[in-house]
């Protein structure tokens, strides 16, 4: 197990810059996931922690040892691909031994480790078979197989799930967090998909454009976020968001949207009058309550099971509310809402972040 | 769709007569090999079967026995002409040596090199693999004097080592080209997931990747073995007492008449080595030797 420190990182292609200086702080034995929108930087960092790419600048530390030219079998880590990235050739036990084999590690204790390897992912049956043999999820098993019997101070995992369908994934996202509560190993983790992030990580790192735009467990950039772009992409289905300016002049502090709609908000300190502004809220606290000061027209009605969706419009924007209650709400049918004023999330509309 | 059976067994006849008409040069050619030598030449037209099956053109080209003897046994009906120089058998030695070591040459140094191409980044290397390719645009005739001269001063001229080098030469682009886009198939996360478990690049490249363009592999010997045992002109300019079997068999048209039993009878036998060489070969020639490795 080490710490993993990436220290002013910054990637480029010949004149192209993809990852501007990037700072993180990996503790040792946490799960860190890596999320974003595709192209936003990080597989290509989490590439350039493994050593598969270069670095252009800054330092990329593994426990207390700068890693920048140190090649990638001796940094003493464990990758996971997105398509597996199996040798096909092998059998699994091959498969899963050849990184000991490599270090000359004795007969003996190659057995034992695939075999606890394999007693672990649930792969005993399989270790005589032939990766071609092995549907995707076993495939993927195998993959995470051959990354645990070297005991590595790190893993990393590039979309693993990526490639499985829905039910496996969901039960192979337990399995990799169940591992990990297991081995207790530093690990990153990279995905798109928010909702892995969200159930697997301590600590998220949502990136954009090759900066990062939040760190925090899960709860605290659903719960705080930092700026828009976090609040739009984390959550589904996403915050709502309203624009408009923030009116300091009517008693209360308020909100007026571009449409001349009024929402109270509570007082914080960062607001000042005439602020172009946009407001967000989660759907989960956008109430339908006939007593509610906003009213608008249900557009479409989605039922979940346990929730059930109701988008409409305010202002032209299309929003959402979510309710957990049984609802007989058609399309068309007028609709009063009431938000949860302490829910509040009020953004600046020039830098995008967020007013407390 | 489904063909009516009048349409499937139209298919059928036509298919049937298509392969006719390409293996009848094959079957003529063994049938010939086994004539006696006036049934090869009939003033009444082709025979077909109406004759005498004979060994003895084989005896003469494979067994080294004299063609003298093989007349005196038969009563005279083998032809005029003496000499000794239709024995073939080292031939036959010389050109297995000479397409086996030229395969085996060109394959290490092609997986090697189409290993790098495929994998190591180069500058202009789109420029090279071209220049690699063009090398084999120009026809041999054009090069083969310069070659002969430079054969002659490095000594190389009418050895064995000589056609090696010289049919390596001509083989490696297309070898090259033909490896490079086996080795392209095999992901490079492969090779990524190899380092991290801790080989070095050349141990992912002997252990996990060559393993994995095996049938590719195959598939190139077949095509040079082929190349290199066929070959006539490199070998009648470069040698003159060693004999690959197309030069041998060149030798066979002598100013006293074109020796067609013996011409017959060890083309036939050339196909033979070729075949085996390929029958080896091909348990490697499967597709999919990297199924499994990937999603799907």
């Amino acid at each position: 197990m080490a710490t993993v420190t990436v220290r002013d990182v910054v990637k480029k292609y010949g004149e192209l810059q993809v990852v501007h200086g990037i700072n993180l702080a990996i503790g040792e034995g946490s799960f860190v996931v890596l999320l974003g929108p595709s192209g936003c930087g990080k597989s290509t960092l989490l590439r350039m922690i493994a050593g598969l790419e270069p670095i252009s600048g800054g330092q990329v530390l593994i426990g207390d040892r700068v890693v920048n030219d140190v090649h990638p079998k001796d940094r003493n880590i464990a990758m996971v691909f997105q398509n597996y990235a199996l040798y096909a050739h092998m059998t699994v036990r091959q498969n899963m031994s050849f990184s000991l084999e490599l270090r000359n590690a004795p007969k003996a204790e190659i057995d034992k480790k695939v075999a606890w390897a394999a007693s672990v992912l649930n792969l005993e049956p399989y270790l005589e078979r032939y990766p071609k043999q092995l549907s995707g999820g076993q495939r993927q098993r195998v993959a995470m197989g051959r990354a645990i019997v070297r005991n590595p101070e790190v893993f990393l995992f590039d979309e693993p799930l990526s490639n499985l369908d829905a039910k496996l994934r969901v039960q192979m996202r337990t399995e990799i967090k169940e591992l990990h509560q297991r081995l207790k190993t530093t690990t990153v983790y990279v995905t798109h998909d928010q909702i892995e992030a969200m159930t697997m990580a301590d600590v998220i790192v949502i990136m954009r454009n090759g900066h990062i735009e939040q760190v925090g467990s899960p709860l605290e950039v659903y719960d705080r976020p930092e700026n828009l772009f976090v609040a739009e992409f984390i959550g589904s289905p996403s915050m709502n968001l309203i624009p408009g300016k923030i009116d300091l002049e009517a008693g209360a502090p308020r909100f007026v949207s571009s449409g001349g709609t009024p929402i109270a908000l509570a007082a914080r300190p960062g607001l000042t009058h005439g602020q172009p502004v946009v407001l967000g809220i989660r759907p989960e606290h956008t109430h339908i309550d006939a007593t509610g000061e906003l009213s608008s027209t249900v557009a479409v009605v989605e039922p979940t099971g346990p929730e059930t969706h109701v988008y409409f419009a305010i202002d032209g924007k299309d929003l959402c509310a979510v309710t957990r209650e049984r609802t007989t709400i058609a399309p068309g049918a007028p609709l009063r809402l009431r938000l949860d004023t302490d829910q509040i999330h009020i953004f600046d509309q020039a830098t995008g972040r967020v007013v407390r | 769709m489904q063909a009516s059976r009048g349409m499937q067994a139209f298919r059928d006849v036509v298919s049937i007569l298509i392969v006719i008409v390409f293996m009848f040069p094959l079957f003529w050619w063994g049938l010939s090999s086994i004539k006696p030598y006036t049934a090869i030449f009939n003033k009444d037209g082709p025979v077909y079967f109406d004759f005498q099956p004979t060994g003895q053109n084989y005896a003469v080209t494979l067994l080294g026995q004299s063609r003298i003897a093989e007349n005196l046994e038969s009563g005279g009906t083998f032809g005029a002409g003496g000499g000794s120089s239709y024995d073939s058998r080292q031939t036959i030695l010389q050109s297995i040596l000479i397409a086996v070591g030229s395969t085996a040459l060109t394959i290490v140094l092609s997986t090697l090199a189409s290993y790098a191409l495929s994998r190591l980044p180069m500058r202009g290397k789109q420029h090279f693999i071209f220049w690699i390719l063009s090398q084999r645009f120009m026809p041999p005739i054009a090069v083969v004097i310069p070659i002969m001269f430079m054969f002659r001063d490095m000594q190389l001229l009418d050895t064995i080592t000589g056609l090696i080098l010289a049919h390596t030469l001509i083989n490696i682009p297309i070898a090259v080209l033909l490896l490079k886009s086996f080795f392209d198939d095999v992901p490079k996360d492969v090779d990524e997931a190899a380092m991290i478990d801790g080989a070095t690049r050349f141990q992912t490249f002997r252990r996990i990747v060559l393993p994995m363009v095996k049938g590719g592999i195959a598939a190139t010997a077949v095509l040079c073995f082929i190349f290199s045992w066929t070959e006539f002109l490199l070998s009648l300019y470069l040698t003159t007492s060693i004999r690959t079997l197309p030069v041998k068999i060149s030798t066979f048209v002598t100013s006293t008449g074109t020796e067609w039993g013996f011409i017959t009878a060890l083309g036939t036998s050339a196909i033979v080595p070729s075949f085996i060489f390929i029958l080896l070969v091909q348990k490697h020639l499967v597709r999919g030797l990297t199924l499994g490795s990937l999603k799907d």
